[in-house]
């Protein structure tokens, strides 16, 4: 028996995809896997969820939010990738590492068919910071590693200096033992 | 003189980065390409100006004005494709030039001071060209520009 052949359901493009979030701080776009953000807020929409941290280590930690039962430190996006200051108006919360990253715009959604390792002449804190680059509309954008925003000796020192925060910041009002403000 | 003997005689290219005028042996130069657009990201590698597409590749934007000239290169949308050699595996690279770059051949005179980025000198028509060791020039650059980010900190 002949295989019948079904020509509107053979994908055009077999590459591997992956959608990604694109959003911008400053003047610079960047995208991250989808996969990787729990939740997208409004920093209006935060409330009052938001705790300071008693010792900020790191100038661009300076705060904790709680989701859902749940405790992530606040990176300032553009701290972070040491630009200048900036006007974050979202938060995006990711899924595996206890992070909200305060980024300026969310610009879209899309799907990314191309992962390229950073060329070898880079040789910086962006290797730290991202897992590669993208080609998105003919335009290419560094792919945010969600690890990249607090690496391991970060969160380690983050916990040493404000140890067991991360876990009671999640408490109703009234029995956290830091006042509650907004980012 | 005849082809036989042209190919015996090494030849270079000559390139302009800001207001210098280097030359690179011909062997690591890939191309001159022209790309209208040349995107950028946060990083700290020193150098980097940012990254052009080119056959569906990304190759990094290598600034050598620091290092050759002493300031960044202007804008331009010229660039010679150089191969580097820096680590376990060659790439390609992309290197700002304004103007045209020129083919020669000649005789480099090696130069005294092997310390330096230059390693010899090219005589082409009374004008003395300094023939570059990339690497070295890279290393230079990449140690004024980290000199120039604490000087800029200290004036703001």
């Amino acid at each position: 028996m002949t295989q019948q052949a079904y020509p509107g359901l053979i994908p055009r493009d077999a590459r591997p995809k992956e959608q990604v979030v694109l959003f911008s701080i400053g003047e610079y776009s960047f995208v991250i896997s989808a996969s990787s953000v729990q939740e997208i807020r409004s920093t209006d929409g935060l409330g009052g969820n938001v705790v300071d941290l008693d010792r900020p280590v790191l100038s661009k930690v300076r705060h904790i939010v709680e989701r859902d039962a749940r405790s992530y430190y606040v990176v300032s996006g553009y701290e972070h990738f040491h630009l200048p200051l900036s006007r974050p108006r979202s938060v995006l919360i990711l899924r595996d590492v206890p992070v909200a990253v305060l980024v300026d715009r969310i610009e879209e959604m899309a799907e990314m068919r191309i992962l390229l390792g950073m060329p070898r002449s880079f040789r910086g804190e962006e290797l730290i910071w991202y897992r590669g680059l993208t080609v998105l509309a003919r335009k290419v954008l560094p792919v945010a590693d969600p690890r990249g925003f607090l690496t391991a000796g970060e969160l380690q020192r983050l916990e040493d200096e404000n140890p067991g925060l991360l876990q009671t910041a999640g408490r109703p009002v009234g029995t956290s033992r830091h006042e509650r403000e907004r980012v | 003189m005849s082809a036989e003997n042209n190919n015996l005689i090494p030849s270079f290219v000559v390139l302009q980065v800001g207001a210098r005028r280097i030359a690179l042996p011909r062997e690591g130069v890939a191309e001159l390409i022209a790309s209208p657009l040349i995107y950028k990201f946060p990083h700290t590698t020193p150098l980097i100006a940012g990254v052009v597409l080119r056959r569906g590749r990304i190759l990094p934007v290598l600034d050598l004005g620091p290092g050759v000239s002493g300031a960044l290169s202007p804008s331009t949308r010229f660039f010679l494709v150089v191969e580097r050699h820096t680590s376990n595996a060659p790439e390609k690279c992309a290197i700002p030039v304004q103007g045209a770059c020129e083919l020669v051949a000649g005789i480099m005179v090696p130069a005294a001071d092997l310390e330096g980025y230059v390693t010899g000198h090219l005589n082409l028509n009374g004008e003395q060209i300094d023939v570059l060791d990339l690497e070295k020039a890279i290393a230079l650059g990449a140690a004024n520009q980290n000199e120039w980010i604490p000087a800029t900190e200290a004036l703001s």
